[in-house]
């Protein structure tokens, strides 16, 4: 036995490999298998009642800045977020960071727009703006006037001609601002440049390992919550999927005849388990496996 | 060399003090300048270094085909890739929309790359981490002193407490989880291994009994809450360590910038 555990500790990586692979594979697949209850963190909590507290008419400023490799874990997010600022009947508008942000965008809105819950008219209830280049300086320059950076929208119709259009010329006209950050720029640009100096709130939805970066502006307030990689992101998607369900017969922004579907990140949470779950026991395999070894040098 | 090195540095310098400047002498000329048109200025040069970087790539890796450098049949994929996206993206189109739209237009051939090979490879790299991520804690994770100790109980504490699977271990197993830190902490001190084991075991049975005593199965405490451990793992000690990160890293931003503006820091020259 002693022997057997000693071996645990050279054990051929692939096998580790193996077992992970099957451990995201399985449930991924079978999504129904493992249904694991979702329990809201406070953080998720706070930007979902931000958010709820917004009025009809309000303006959101959201900033796409995540690429294809991050998708899987932000995208689910900019859904879920779309979808509760639509129900309220909140005009968005998207700017982008990145250069691949646009198609990030486009493919939101499309998803949006593809689940027939919502009427939207681009440029009226929404408004897509491209790739602007020099990160944080355009977050400044967003603070101080719009119109200097955006000219025209994603379509190259003039700002002055959208409807949306009116009454913004800066970040404060805006009544919230919503960040979905993979790296730089990111939430912290969001703080430093235009949200905190302006005092419009702020909030943000990003990868996991850039939380602890952004957990000193939550604390501080400056960030109101944060969804937090794919756990935040199946929260949120489950406060908004209750949120709908309740209200898809009262709440006239939806359309009555609409399907509601669970969001992706909720499906994905049970992966998400298993492989930590599964993690966490080859971290105390290898504890025991090493302790052995260590006693028979 | 006076416009690489003597005129950069002058410029350099008195960019520095312009900016620097326009946030402490209130003149409305000074303030257009570090409000506007320095942003300006800044986005179009960095729309250029796009341009730049484009080129060294293309030199870069071309080199090193040409010259057969280690691991240089890595590089034709690389310019193939290159190549293939600047076609789609400049040359050809696919779709019925003018070039430029193309871009974001589901029909056109740039974007079903970009949707159906750039996109599926990309988030495969990132989640190749899960698979390194896994052995590598496999094997670094070990308590060999007190701070591994403490990065191993909270990285499990985290891992478990942030997935819904956190929320369902049950209480009695964060307490002998607490018990069994509590004694492998104190086992060198205690030498017999009969008094050990007895203790380990009485203190569990007494503190379990005690729980449900205090009934700690139906009102759950805090500290035996694994997504509660975790949260405040993420709001206390984690913001604490952030800060002090942040603080040094703005120094850090103080005293470059100081060296940048007075002419001392010339690595950006390429020294």
């Amino acid at each position: 036995m002693r022997n057997f555990l000693i071996k645990l500790g050279t054990i051929d990586r692939k096998f580790i490999f193996v077992l992970i692979a099957l451990a995201v594979l399985i449930p991924l697949l079978y999504p129904n298998l493992i249904e694991l209850p979702i329990k809201v963190d406070k953080n998720t909590k706070i930007v979902f009642n931000s958010i709820s507290e917004l009025k009809s008419g309000d303006k959101v400023l959201l900033s796409f800045a995540y690429g294809a490799s991050t998708k899987p874990e932000v995208h689910p997010m900019a859904i879920a977020l779309l979808k509760h600022l639509f129900a309220k009947d909140i005009k968005v508008y998207i700017v982008s960071l990145w250069p691949e942000s646009p198609i990030m965008a486009n493919q939101a809105i499309k998803e949006i727009i593809d689940t027939k819950l919502f009427n939207l008219e681009e440029g009226v209830d929404y408004a897509l703006f491209d790739y602007k280049t020099g990160g944080f300086i355009v977050i400044k320059g967003i603070a101080e006037n719009f119109r200097e950076v955006y000219k025209q929208d994603h379509n190259g119709n003039l700002i002055e001609d959208l409807t949306i259009m009116e009454d913004i010329y800066s970040v404060s006209d805006f009544d919230f601002v919503f960040d979905f950050s993979a790296g730089v720029p990111g939430n912290a640009e969001w703080v430093q440049y235009a949200c905190d100096p302006k005092k419009i709130p702020l909030s943000s939805g990003c990868t996991s390992i850039m939380v602890t970066d952004a957990i000193p502006y939550i604390e501080s307030g400056q960030l109101k919550g944060i969804l937090a990689g794919m756990p935040g992101a199946a929260e949120y998607e489950k406060m908004v999927y209750d949120l709908l369900q309740e209200q898809l017969n009262k709440n006239s922004n939806l359309n009555k005849d609409a399907v509601l579907t669970k969001g992706k990140a909720l499906a994905r949470m049970s992966a998400q388990s298993v492989s930590h779950l599964l993690m966490v026991i080859f971290i105390v395999l290898g504890n025991v496996s090493y302790y052995f070894s260590r006693k028979n040098n | 060399m006076f416009i690489k090195r003597q005129l950069a540095i002058v410029v350099m310098i008195s960019m520095g003090f312009l900016a620097l400047a326009g946030q402490f002498i209130n003149s409305d000329n000074l303030r257009e300048f570090t409000d506007k048109d320095a942003p300006q200025w800044y986005m179009i040069i960095a729309a250029f270094a796009a341009f730049l970087g484009c080129i060294n790539l293309l030199q870069l890796h071309s080199t090193k085909v040409i010259r057969r450098k280690k691991d240089w049949q890595y590089s034709i994929f690389t310019l193939v890739g290159f190549l293939l996206m600047i076609f789609f993206g400049f040359l050809y189109n696919g779709s019925t929309v003018g070039l430029g739209p193309h871009l974001k237009n589901e029909f056109s051939a740039f974007y079903w790359m970009y949707n159906y090979v750039y996109l599926p490879l990309s988030s495969t790299m990132f989640a190749l981490l899960a698979f390194f991520v896994a052995s590598a804690s496999y094997r670094a994770f070990r308590i060999r002193n007190f701070e591994a100790t403490l990065l191993l109980i909270s990285g499990v504490l985290l891992m478990l407490g942030r997935v819904p699977i956190g929320a369902l271990i049950p209480w009695w197993t964060v307490i002998i989880i607490y018990l069994s830190i509590l004694f492998a902490l104190f086992a060198s001190k205690i030498k017999n291994k009969q008094v050990f084991f007895y203790s380990y075991f009485g203190a569990n049975i007494f503190i379990l009994i005690l729980g449900f005593l205090l009934g700690w199965h139906v009102n759950l405490p805090s500290f035996l809450s694994i997504p509660l451990i975790q949260e405040w793992i993420m709001a206390v000690p984690a913001t604490a360590g952030s800060r002090a990160i942040m603080i040094g890293i703005a120094l850090g931003v103080v005293a470059q910038s100081f060296r940048i503006i007075t002419g001392r820091e010339r690595s950006i020259l390429g020294d």
